[in-house]
């Protein structure tokens, strides 16, 4: 089966920095790619030349077999590919609802229409209870699941989600982690760049590791676990 | 949210109200034949025009423009020009004018639009100053700084049938009424529909709004070229109004700050901000010119006119206005940052909450 999203080669340079250098990896439809690495690896980066922030500097992005190097983010986000950010960016003097509404909106132009589809996508993720809040107000939790339910909203095949778990309490973490298990049983291929190993470990299908920019492994998580470059990567020279 | 839970027959009240102050102020002319009245009514018209259309660009989509007086003097020039040189009458002139305003504006756009926060402002500033200077120096279509004197505004007719020769104001009085219910209803449709959430989503994070599918210099040009629409509008009624434009008046910095000011005194982004605005600034402006404090403080009984301190007051009170008028903006800005209208929402919202915990303590 072809991928659904193909990364060839794909370097990305700032001045005479390879913030990613020559990275290739794939995704099949319906499974979950942990990206994983140690600060400043990389991941953000990444996440930004996939989805039209930055252009890459060399190599190509495929999705569904379409070049889409050089997409504005907006492009690339009809074609079907949505992101939520590190840092949560709701949409704060907006009402929950609203917020959601923006994403359904891609999709249709009527508000009714994209009312009821935010109000489902809000269920989905159990903010209902929240919709006329604003979503300046939400706690830290809640703003997570707001950025799942606006990028829902917006019905991605490929949805790519950068450290929805960060900042949150374990029973928080574990709220996102069934959200996310959730997801993919609807058939949404995802891609989660997370720093908290045992989430990585439990809902990714397959792990690409990188480090410096770039690609150090790639692998089922039980093959990444014992990956001897990995454990030097994470935990330095003398302990490997 | 509010429509989803509220009754259908609630969402008609705001549109009745709407339409019962419009249908009053239909009437006033028949009671106040003032001149004065008449013509304090059409600056405050002029000011709700102007405000709503800066509210499309500034409040919804959170893009600060600080260069209106170009779209305002674009639509004050052309209509005038038009109407002085070529013979064209005012109210298809008007057609034209507001056309260049809104290619211009989308031309701007799609130039400034690159920008981002005080670059943006910036920018709105510089493009104004350029149309001002290029009003000021193309002598042979403009007049230069001897401005555009109009003789007379042909008289309107339809079929034959003479609506109005414009020899007094209550013609300027119901054009310009109509002008703000245009406005506003522009302003409500834009706030209840894909526009309007969009240009909100930009005003709130234009790297998110980018990321859900939002073209941004799509919109941002939208909103950009409705505000233009209606600014042009007011510039070009002011100007058949006044009967007189010159550089300094329609294209100066002053009308951008002006417009501006309305929006942030009232409250940036509602449909009523606008009108609070202009309710506030108008009368004020107003009364500081005529001199209304030493007026007051006189028959208070706190100076009197031979006095040296109530001589220098009357003196020197109504050349003041600007710096009072400065004063009570900063205060408004200090103390009430969403406006006068965010303010006694605020009030409300507070006094409602200790009505509630007060109804809970005695439980």
């Amino acid at each position: 089966m072809a991928p659904i999203l193909d990364i060839q080669h794909v370097s990305k340079f700032f001045g005479g920095l390879a913030a990613n250098s020559d990275v290739s990896f794939s995704m099949q439809e319906g499974m979950i790619m942990g990206l994983i690495g140690p600060n400043g690896a990389g991941k953000t980066t990444l996440f930004n030349c996939i989805t039209g922030y930055y252009p890459p500097s060399r190599g190509d992005i495929l999705f569904e077999g379409r070049r889409i190097n050089g997409l504005q983010p907006d492009r690339v986000c009809m074609l079907g590919m949505a992101r939520t950010w590190q840092k949560v960016r709701p949409l704060a003097k907006m009402t929950v609802l609203d917020n959601v509404m923006v994403g359904a909106l891609a999709r249709t132009s009527s508000l009714r229409v994209a009312r009821e589809a935010a109000a489902e996508q809000l269920r989905v993720v159990r903010l209902e209870h929240k919709a006329a809040f604003l979503a300046g107000g939400l706690p830290i939790g809640e703003r997570k699941k707001l950025e799942v339910a606006r990028v829902l909203a917006t019905r991605p095949k490929l949805l790519l989600l950068d450290e929805v778990m960060g900042g949150l309490n374990p029973a928080e973490s574990e709220e996102i982690i069934q959200l996310i298990l959730e997801i993919k049983k609807r058939g949404l291929t995802q891609m989660v760049i997370e720093h908290d190993m045992k989430a990585i470990m439990r809902i990714s299908d397959r792990i690409v590791v990188l480090n410096s920019g770039e690609k150090l492994a790639e692998g089922a998580p039980q093959e990444i676990v014992t990956n001897p470059e990995v454990v030097t990567a994470y935990l330095g020279e003398s302990l490997a | 949210m509010r429509a989803l839970h509220a009754p259908r027959g609630l969402a008609l009240l705001p549109l009745l109200a709407f339409l019962a102050v419009l249908l009053a102020l239909a009437l006033v002319p028949a009671f106040a034949s003032s001149p004065y009245a008449l013509h304090v009514m059409i600056l405050l018209f002029l000011s709700i025009i102007m405000g709503e259309a800066w509210n499309v660009l500034g409040g919804y989509t959170g893009q600060y423009s600080v260069g209106h007086a170009a779209f305002f003097g674009l639509g004050a020039y052309v209509t005038m020009m038009l109407m002085q040189f070529k013979q064209v009458p005012p109210w298809w002139g008007v057609w034209a004018a507001v056309a260049v305003a809104v290619g211009v504006g989308v031309f701007i756009g799609a130039i400034t639009f690159r920008l981002r926060g005080p670059y943006f402002v910036l920018a709105s500033i510089a493009v104004a100053e350029i149309i001002r200077l290029v009003a000021l120096n193309w002598k042979d279509a403009t007049n230069g700084a001897e401005g555009i004197l109009s003789t007379e505004i042909p008289p309107l007719s339809i079929g034959g049938r003479l609506i109005t020769d414009f020899g007094s104001k209550v013609p300027f009085y119901y054009a310009g009424l109509a002008l703000v219910a245009m406005t506003i209803a522009a302003n409500w449709l834009v706030q209840h529909s894909k526009l309007g959430y969009y240009f909100q989503a930009i005003r709130e994070d234009q790297d998110a709004a980018h990321s859900l599918g939002i073209h941004l210099a799509l919109y941002k040009n939208i909103a950009l070229a409705i505000s233009a629409f209606f600014t042009a509008w007011a510039g070009s009624y002011y100007a058949l109004y006044v009967g007189f434009i010159d550089p300094s008046t329609v294209l100066s910095i002053d009308i951008s700050v002006q417009i501006v000011l309305i929006c942030i005194i009232g409250g940036i982004g509602t449909i009523l901000g606008p009108v609070v605005g202009a309710l506030v600034l108008v009368p004020l402006s107003e009364a500081l010119r005529s001199n209304v404090i030493y007026e007051g403080l006189q028959q208070a009984g706190i100076v009197s006119e031979g006095s040296r301190i109530g001589s220098f007051l009357k003196e020197n009170l109504a050349h003041a206005h600007v710096l009072i008028y400065g004063i009570l903006v900063v205060i408004v800005i200090l103390y009430m940052p969403d406006g006068v209208l965010g303010f006694a929402k605020k009030m409300a919202a507070r006094r409602a909450a200790r009505r509630a915990a007060a109804a809970g303590g005695s439980r």
